[in-house]
């Protein structure tokens, strides 16, 4: 896959942030940015091809390992992100009875 | 209505602009890409770390001390979900929300077939992490969803988180006293704290460690699964 | 020597994992002893530091240091350390009560601090990411510790614009990792001058880091997390985070900028107007509030903005003026917000308006605001005071010297209707003070004005850097602070006072989550127009 394409995903996560009204749609675009990411870095981790980074006999090219220990890390922080922001929904719809932006947000500036 | 198309126009504008920004660097990066970690990895790789598998090997040693922080970012979220989803009576029943619909009995039966064979295969993606593809935090998220498939089977199933939640800060701490075990042995922490140049005596760093850290990721997850279990009734 | 880094991140961490354990009010009190340890730990270290001048630099298994992850302590940092310990005092101090129920408020605050410990102290740039995330995980919860529903939605918006913010700082690692073969900062730093010729690459890089940390920073177009977050938290979390948190984005700041420095970037210019623009934003939004805690968040986004000016300034003198602030802001505003807690808490509300009579009621409370007060305001023998004369100096004569006039005016003119709490009668309040809760704001006071009084052996203490030329006993400067509050005073009886329609307009405003990412997105894109052309 060309890295280019996986920019694109976070291009198309990035247009769903600034455009959703709804909560969800909103947890699930962070979402899809981080899978952007993670697929970008592991692709120019591949760059020059390779086989994987597992040693066996006559091993002469591999793809990078460090992204792919790193992702680990990253995928492991967005789950949790992601956990954690729908939790938080939930909570919010228990008290606004929505989960729209423009509902839950709507008497922010106090009077 | 023509406000809107504006909106959503401009912002595709603005995003093409930063994918044409983009292309330049690629561009770029085919020249200036540095190639120095990995021919390390793969010259020094087995020898420093005594693991086949070079993402263990990293995760597990040369950056240890990141791997400690992702197994407390999931500590600090379980705890922060629960102490969120928590009401003020102190439950400990835990219903599964399908248990109003009825789980389809093929799926249940099904369900029975897979549970085992997701735990074993959990298990050996863990103790394996050096060898093949896996680890501990890949392990323990199998491991994690056997067990909450076995919530489909047995919907009245009995958890108590706060038992739960009391392992996972155990194994923490464990995880963390054992990485900081080499300042004994070599006089650093963060490393393996074997100093043999034995590669079997090494492994047994490897598997334990990734045992601790999927025993800790699977309790995690688990727990984080509860919480949202209860939310569902 | 290792033992000391790694002490001052694991005490904490594992102190508030064991008080999580045992949830029992006498283990809480371990959160004490931890804090004590860290602090002989930090005494201890910088003794050290100054006897031997060396910053330490150690790497995690004695790897190559391009391989293996490190950590780096200079001057910088150290101070940072000390701060950071200090507010942890007050607010642990603050928040102590002996009910069992608190281990869970007690471990996240002192894992919080042991991560933000590590984040000063970390040289490599995926582990500054790791902690980054986990202080955004961390704020989160405790934002929404309270449990109302103002605060689960202000803690939701945290953690989406923050998160966004961080994942762009993760592109720009990801495109230094292949540029350079490692993401140590300190080998990134000294490879930069020469591996730097003019690429699109690692200006972009850096474009996508520094728009990562704004949104940490809370910098003009996104700083609408700040006001929502800190307004509505319980009071020492406000004062944690406006005191430091915030100033976490800072010190990032600057470590980025020290890492491009080879690169020779002239991103000064830009930061400025940035900075100057935040400070203008959130006067103007702070004079619209009616809600004292707003009032105060509000003052956090102009004040970060002051401190932007100073730090984005070339001559490192006067961007020492910046980092000053840094401090002197860390202390004021968790005075003032502590102070306002204790208040709001006695009142049952926030709301100005109803808020009279402190004076009589609270005294000594009263007496702890005014001091914040003044120092906000920049009066002479207070800190306020010097870092924005030390700003001031190098700007002077000049159309910048104008913008930070007017921020100056704007913040003299919501803390003049700010003070209209202290007048008026009496009145009955709930329940007696705790009396350990009037030893932070009794000590944040007394460090206010000894940062007033006694800078200059201070900053040549830590800094090494000379401040003798700024006098307080200069008549100028009294007559400066005496016109500011003059125009301060015709600001708020003619303009603010009679609550016009467009104040109203900016009270109601209301920037939706889409909004704010819009705002984020064309905050990049300028950027990179900036820096690539």
């Amino acid at each position: 896959m060309n890295p280019l394409l996986t920019f694109l995903v976070v291009l198309i996560g990035l247009y769903g942030l600034s455009t959703s009204k709804n909560i969800i749609k909103s947890v699930f675009c962070v979402t899809i940015t981080e899978a952007g990411v993670i697929l970008l870095f592991l692709n120019l981790g591949n760059l020059e091809g390779g086989s994987i980074p597992i040693f066996a006999e006559g091993l002469v090219n591999i793809v990078d390992p460090l992204p792919q220990a790193l992702m680990i890390t990253t995928i492991v922080i967005g789950s949790t992100v992601t956990a954690l922001a729908l939790m938080l929904c939930i909570k919010i719809f228990h008290h606004y009875g929505s989960v729209e932006w423009d509902v839950v947000l709507r008497d922010g500036g106090e009077e | 209505m023509v406000s809107s198309v504006i909106k959503h126009g401009f912002l595709i504008l603005l995003l093409l602009f930063l994918f044409g920004v983009f292309y330049f660097t690629m561009e770029e990066l085919d020249i200036m890409y540095d190639t120095f970690a990995k021919r390390y990895y793969l010259l020094n790789g087995l020898e420093d770390t005594a693991s086949m598998n070079l993402v263990t090997g990293i995760y597990l040693d040369y950056r240890l001390f990141d791997s400690i922080f992702e197994a407390g970012i999931l500590l600090i979220a379980v705890s922060g979900i629960i102490w969120i989803s928590k009401h003020d009576i102190e439950e400990h029943n835990v219903h599964f929300m399908l248990d109003k619909f009825k789980t389809p009995d093929l799926f249940v039966m099904f369900a029975r077939v897979v549970y085992p064979l997701m735990l074993v295969f959990g298990f050996y993606i863990i103790v394996n992490g050096h060898l093949s593809p896996g680890g501990g935090f890949q392990g323990g998220a199998i491991v994690a969803t056997a067990i909450l498939i076995l919530y489909y089977i047995d919907p009245n199933k009995d958890t108590s988180t706060s038992f739960i939640l009391s392992i996972e800060k155990i194994v923490f701490i464990i995880i963390v006293v054992f990485a900081m075990l080499s300042i004994f042995t070599k006089g650093t922490m963060f490393t393996n704290p074997f100093t043999s140049s034995d590669a079997g005596v090494q492994t047994i760093y490897l598997v334990l460690m990734n045992v601790l850290i999927g025993v800790k990721v699977a309790l995690g997850l688990w727990a984080i699964f509860t919480a949202f279990l209860r939310e569902g009734r | 020597m290792i033992f000391i880094p790694v002490g001052l991140i694991f005490i904490p961490i594992l102190s508030g994992v064991i008080i999580y354990l045992f949830k029992h009010r006498y283990v809480n009190y371990l959160s004490i002893v931890a804090q004590l340890l860290v602090t002989i730990l930090v005494i201890v270290y910088y003794v050290t530091f100054k006897e031997s001048y060396s910053d330490t630099y150690i790497v995690f298994g004695l790897w190559d240091e391009r391989i293996g992850i490190s950590l780096y302590n200079d001057a910088l940092s150290l101070s940072f350390v000390m701060l950071s310990v200090f507010i942890w005092w007050m607010v642990l101090l603050y928040t102590l009560q002996t009910k069992e129920e608190d281990y869970n408020f007690l471990f996240f605050l002192l894992f919080l601090e042991g991560v933000f410990l590590g984040l000063l102290q970390s040289n490599d740039l995926f582990n500054m990411f790791v902690f980054l995330e986990l202080t955004t995980l961390l704020v989160t919860i405790l934002i929404a510790f309270t449990k109302t529903g103002e605060s689960f939605r202000a803690a939701l918006y945290y953690l989406l614009l923050n998160t966004s913010g961080v994942l762009a700082f993760l592109l720009g690692i990801i495109l230094i990792y292949n540029s350079f073969g490692t993401i140590n900062v300190q080998i990134v730093g000294s490879m930069m001058s020469s591996v730097y010729d003019g690429q699109i690459l690692i200006k972009f890089a850096f474009v996508l880091m520094l728009a990562g940390i704004s949104v940490k920073t809370a910098l003009f177009p996104v700083f609408t997390w700040l006001p929502r977050a800190h307004g509505v938290a319980h009071s020492a979390i406000s004062a944690l985070l406006s005191g430091l948190i915030v100033k976490g984005g800072i010190y990032m700041f600057l470590r980025i900028t020290t890492m491009y420095e080879g690169a020779s970037f002239a991103y000064h210019d830009f930061f400025f107007v940035i900075g100057g623009l935040t400070a203008l934003i959130g006067v103007v939004f702070a004079l619209s509030q009616k809600d004292i805690k707003q009032v105060l968040a509000y003052h956090t986004v102009s004040q970060v903005g002051i401190i932007m000016m100073g730090i984005s300034n070339i001559n490192q003198e006067i961007a020492y003026g910046g980092l000053l602030h840094v401090f002197n802001h860390a202390f004021f505003k968790s005075l003032l917000f502590l102070g306002a807690g204790i208040i709001v808490a006695q009142y049952g509300t926030k709301k100005i308006h109803d808020l009279r009579g402190v004076f009589k009621t609270m005294p000594f409370v009263s007496v702890f605001m005014i001091v914040g007060m003044l120092s906000i305001t920049g009066a002479p023998f207070f800190n306020g005071f010097i870092s924005k004369s030390v700003i001031k100096y190098g700007i002077e004569g000049n159309i910048r010297y104008w913008i930070l006039y007017a921020v100056n005016i704007g913040t003299a003119t919501s803390f003049l209707k700010l003070s209209q709490i202290f007048f008026g009668q009496k009145k009955q309040v709930g329940e007696k003070q705790i009396i350990v809760h009037y030893v932070p704001l009794m000590t944040l006071s007394f460090v206010c004005i000894i940062f007033g009084l006694m800078y200059i052996p201070i900053s040549d203490g830590f800094f090494g850097i000379d401040l003798t030329y700024v006098k307080i006993l200069k008549l100028s400067s009294f007559v400066d602070y005496g016109v500011t509050l003059l125009i301060g005073y015709m600001i708020y009886v003619f303009v603010v006072k009679k609550d016009y329609i467009f104040i109203k307009r900016l009270r109601m405003f209301n920037l939706s989550f889409d909004k704010a990412n819009y705002l984020f997105i064309i905050y990049i894109v300028v950027m990179t127009l900036y820096f690539i052309s």
